[in-house]
């Protein structure tokens, strides 16, 4: 009998075209890429025991968990907040076995984990028009002051579940948005976003988490 | 109408569920409290059933689905849609030693 395997792939294997769409101008406004192999890992404090997640997630990651929507940047991995006494740590995938039971023996006992690293879809926007095309699909107030860099949301757009967040500025001093989506809705998301992108000219590609 | 959440801050109502009055407490008869069924009955077809329809204030059960997804609590002027207080519902999140459900 031959051996089954699983090939995984993007979400977006047919929705993502890369290269330029919309507007032809010499720099795009808007730039969208989608963010593979990843670790993403739900933990959520069991009744009781959200001082005690909180102490394994210091331990592990060298940084305080986020007890506000916001995204923290820890040694080896981005812990966004996604509910109260819960969060999502975002990893680049190097031994993903191996993380994950660093993960599950750093939690024991204090919190419930579960793997969701190919259950969503991660979605970077940025460029000097990235905001615009965002402010066009989600009413999130995204003004410096109110989502300033390391702010974390969980918004509803088009009707779907986001885990929003905003990262370090860009090279070119604008901002970045990154948005976690179920990988079942990734393909509609991602043409709401280009399709609110392409006044601005858009470019679209693929890459690999950075470690 | 945008809707304060206590974690999230504001956000538009399109990402809440309304459940409804937060004020009726589910009956709790011991098995052999000896109450006459009847008793029971009644109180649980009030529970179940019968709302009073408030114009004013009144305590609401709202959903965060489409954020935080927790259960809130929310003192809204049925009349003017003021909202004069929005708090997470008991049982919310995991550092309060509180079951779900008051
Ligand atoms: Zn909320």
């Amino acid at each position: 009998m031959a051996d089954f395997s699983w090939n995984t792939q993007s979400p977006l294997q047919k929705a993502l075209v890369a290269g330029r769409h919309g507007v032809a101008s010499a720099q795009a406004g808007v730039t969208l890429v989608e963010v593979r192999d990843l670790v993403l890992v739900q933990v959520m404090a069991r009744r009781g025991k959200a001082a005690d997640t909180a102490k394994a997630a210091k331990k592990l990651f060298g940084v305080d968990a986020p007890s506000t929507p916001k995204a923290v940047a820890g040694k080896t991995a981005t812990l966004v907040w996604s509910g109260p006494d819960q969060f999502t740590v975002l990893a680049p995938r190097t031994d993903e076995s191996s993380q994950i039971d660093a993960m599950s023996q750093a939690f024991s006992g204090s919190a419930s984990l579960s793997d969701q690293s190919d259950g969503r879809c991660l979605i970077r926007v940025s460029g000097p028009r990235g905001r615009d095309a965002i402010a066009k699909f989600s009413s999130l107030d995204l003004h410096d002051a109110a989502f300033p860099v390391g702010a974390a949301a969980n918004t509803a757009v088009d009707h779907t579940a986001v885990n929003f967040y905003r990262e370090a500025n860009g090279a070119d001093g604008h901002p970045v948005y990154s948005m976690l989506v179920f990988t079942s809705f990734a393909d509609s998301l991602w043409h709401t976003i280009v399709d609110s992108s392409l006044e601005y000219g858009v470019d679209t590609s693929r890459t690999r988490a950075a470690a | 109408m945008r809707i304060a959440c206590p974690f999230c801050g504001e956000r538009e109502n399109g990402e809440f569920t309304y459940l409804g009055d937060a004020s009726p407490k589910r009956p709790n008869f011991a098995v052999d409290s000896g109450e006459s069924p009847e008793r029971v009955e009644d109180a649980f077809y009030d529970y179940v059933y019968l709302r009073d329809n408030v114009a004013g204030f009144m305590r609401e059960y709202w959903y965060h689905g489409g954020g935080c997804r927790s259960w809130l609590i929310a003192e809204r002027n049925t009349v003017t849609h003021e909202f004069r207080s929005v708090t997470a519902a008991p049982g919310v999140g995991a550092s309060k030693p509180v079951q779900a459900g008051e």
